[in-house]
């Protein structure tokens, strides 16, 4: 990365740490995540080994809202502020402004992230420390793809309400929406669509992605089984490409949309 | 840099064109002036030159170096975008610390550019509470905080009170003073004639007047208003002369004062008046059009002959 990058870079991160959005979801899922970490820790032994999934269901509706909030704003917000230009008007590329902005604010995310997780883990109780741990990393590709998909709308989006409109959209629909679409789907074909497609189905959303992900690596494939879904996930380097694939894609398809011009019409 | 030149510069966006056929020089030690309706292709000529904007055809040269605009040439560029706003959260001292950082300038030319623009008290206020001319004064600093060689301004009066007009034109006088290049666009060419010492009258994305201010005010001979101030026991003779022989001409009367709008060529006539009753004059004031209305009126005549003036 070059002295501009750099800049870029650091100059992103101080200021999204500053975000108060960013600063009250970060502090609520940190909040939420310790309760949960306390509750295991006091709870039967039983309820103990839930803290693990519990943690990933928070995470997997807490990370994306902080993620989006860091990216929705990055280039349309320069736009409004009339900066782009400005920025751009230094000696760096764009497809380098899209990497360094995404970078500072995935080091934002990332932060926010070890915050929640490192309290769980530290209010967690013996041995599920561990356990806790191997949610770090997942749980940081997730918000970087969400990070990377706000990008995405914000170099798109003409104007600032609008990407927020987007991304809240885009959260409901891949959060929420798009498991109950695939239920409703399999209940309205009666179950007939292959194991192949539903599996696809599900992968083919970061979101979805995560929470197999972790069901298989904490509770084994009998939890997949019992979610209805016979076959297991696909090997490591399937799943490192489609979080590859949810991390990159945005990133360059608004480093794209920004080279081709069109944002200085 | 000594010169910079756009050569048959055209951008067109689809159908759209942007600028056609233009021609445009900066040269060391002079500010040239960008004025032009909304949509005339002033942003579009800036962002031309700040690389944002890939011109249809055209060349640029740099000191007779035909070049690109590239990190070379972006090194020596300073920017003042119109209402220009930085991100809310960081402090004034931040913003320009970015820029510093990003153009590896040292940090002590930090304090010395706030101090520059008078944003001391401010620095480590968050830019949130900034108001328009300080978002301005802030942006000032960045654009001349690693001393480019060339400094494009965007609509650079707006928001700035008197204190800030004063810094504005300080700039402006040592980057002519060092023999650096400036380009501006502005609205507010009344109050720049003064200080630029070029103006390019854009429309439709063509230049359809250019010269010094003094150039373009003899292009139009626009009427003068003159300010008489009469004795009161002549005033009564004076005004029915001047309603005789000037029966086409405005005039108003203010107590003994009487303010009349004349061609140029009918001023020295004033100076018979004078001789015909000596006394009855005690002062005369001669004001030229204010310069936004030859501005108007160039632009209406140009756009009447559809054609470029003549430089």
């Amino acid at each position: 990365m070059t002295r501009v990058g750099r800049a870029l870079c650091l100059a992103e991160l101080r200021e999204r740490t500053r975000d108060r959005w960013v600063l009250v979801i970060s502090i609520l899922f940190a909040l939420l995540a310790s309760a949960v970490s306390l509750y295991g820790r006091s709870a039967s032994s039983a309820a103990g080994s839930l803290t693990g999934p519990s943690l990933v269901t928070l995470a997997s509706l807490f990370v994306p809202l902080v993620a989006l909030a860091l990216g929705y704003d990055a280039i349309v917000g320069e736009r409004e502020r009339n900066t782009l230009g400005l920025l751009l008007s230094l000696p760096v590329s764009r497809s380098e402004v899209v990497l360094a902005k995404f970078v500072g604010r995935g080091l934002a995310l990332t932060i926010a992230v070890l915050v929640g997780l490192g309290a769980a883990m530290l209010l967690a109780g013996e041995g599920e420390s561990q356990t806790l741990a191997s949610l770090i990393g997942p749980t940081l590709l997730l918000g970087w793809a969400f990070v990377s998909i706000g990008m995405l709308v914000s170099t798109v989006a003409p104007r600032q309400s609008i990407a927020t409109s987007l991304v809240v959209v885009l959260w409901f629909l891949l959060v929420f929406f798009y498991d109950l679409g695939l239920l409703g789907l399999l209940v309205a074909t009666d179950g007939e669509i292959p194991q192949g497609t539903v599996q696809a189905l599900v992968l083919a959303n970061p979101a979805g992605l995560y929470r197999l992900q972790l069901v298989e690596s904490l509770s084994g494939t009998q939890a997949l089984s019992d979610l209805g879904l016979t076959s297991s996930l696909p090997g490591w380097q399937t799943v490192g490409l489609l979080w590859t694939a949810w991390i990159l894609g945005p990133l360059s398809l608004s480093a794209l949309v920004l080279s081709r011009g069109k944002a200085f019409r | 840099m000594k010169r910079l030149e756009l050569h048959d510069i055209s951008v067109r966006f689809g159908r759209l064109a942007a600028l056609e056929r233009l021609d445009l020089a900066l040269e060391a030690g002079k500010v040239l002036l960008l004025a032009g309706p909304n949509g005339a292709g002033k942003s579009t000529l800036i962002r031309v030159l700040l690389g944002l904007v890939i011109p249809t055809q055209g060349r640029l040269r740099v000191d007779d170096q035909e070049v690109r605009v590239e990190r070379k040439l972006k090194e020596q560029i300073g920017y003042l975008p119109e209402s220009v706003a930085f991100a809310d959260a960081l402090t004034g001292r931040e913003v320009l610390g970015f820029f510093a950082d990003a153009r590896g300038v040292a940090r002590p030319r930090i304090a010395a550019a706030l101090e520059r623009v008078g944003l001391t008290h401010a620095a480590d206020r968050a830019v949130r509470g900034y108001s328009r001319g300080m978002r301005q004064r802030l942006g000032l600093a960045v654009s001349i905080l690693h001393t480019p060689a060339l400094l494009v301004l965007d609509e650079p009066t707006g928001g700035l009170d008197q204190d800030g007009l004063t810094i504005l034109w300080s700039v402006l006088e040592e980057w002519r003073g060092a023999g650096r290049l400036v380009l501006m666009a502005s609205h507010e060419i009344a109050l720049l004639e003064t200080r630029v010492d070029e103006v390019c009258l854009l429309s439709g994305g063509r230049a359809v007047a250019r010269g010094t201010p003094h150039e373009l005010r003899g292009r139009v001979p626009l009427p003068l208003r003159v300010r008489l101030a009469l004795e009161p026991r002549e005033s009564a003779a004076i005004v029915s002369r001047l309603r005789d022989d000037w029966k086409d001409a405005p005039l108003t009367l203010q107590g003994d004062d009487v303010e009349v709008v004349v061609a140029r060529a009918r001023l020295l006539s004033l100076l018979e008046l004078h001789r015909e009753h000596p006394g009855a004059i005690r002062d005369l004031r001669v004001m030229e059009p204010p310069f936004d209305e030859v501005y108007r009126s160039l632009l209406e005549g140009m756009v009447r002959e559809g054609t470029e003036a003549p430089r």
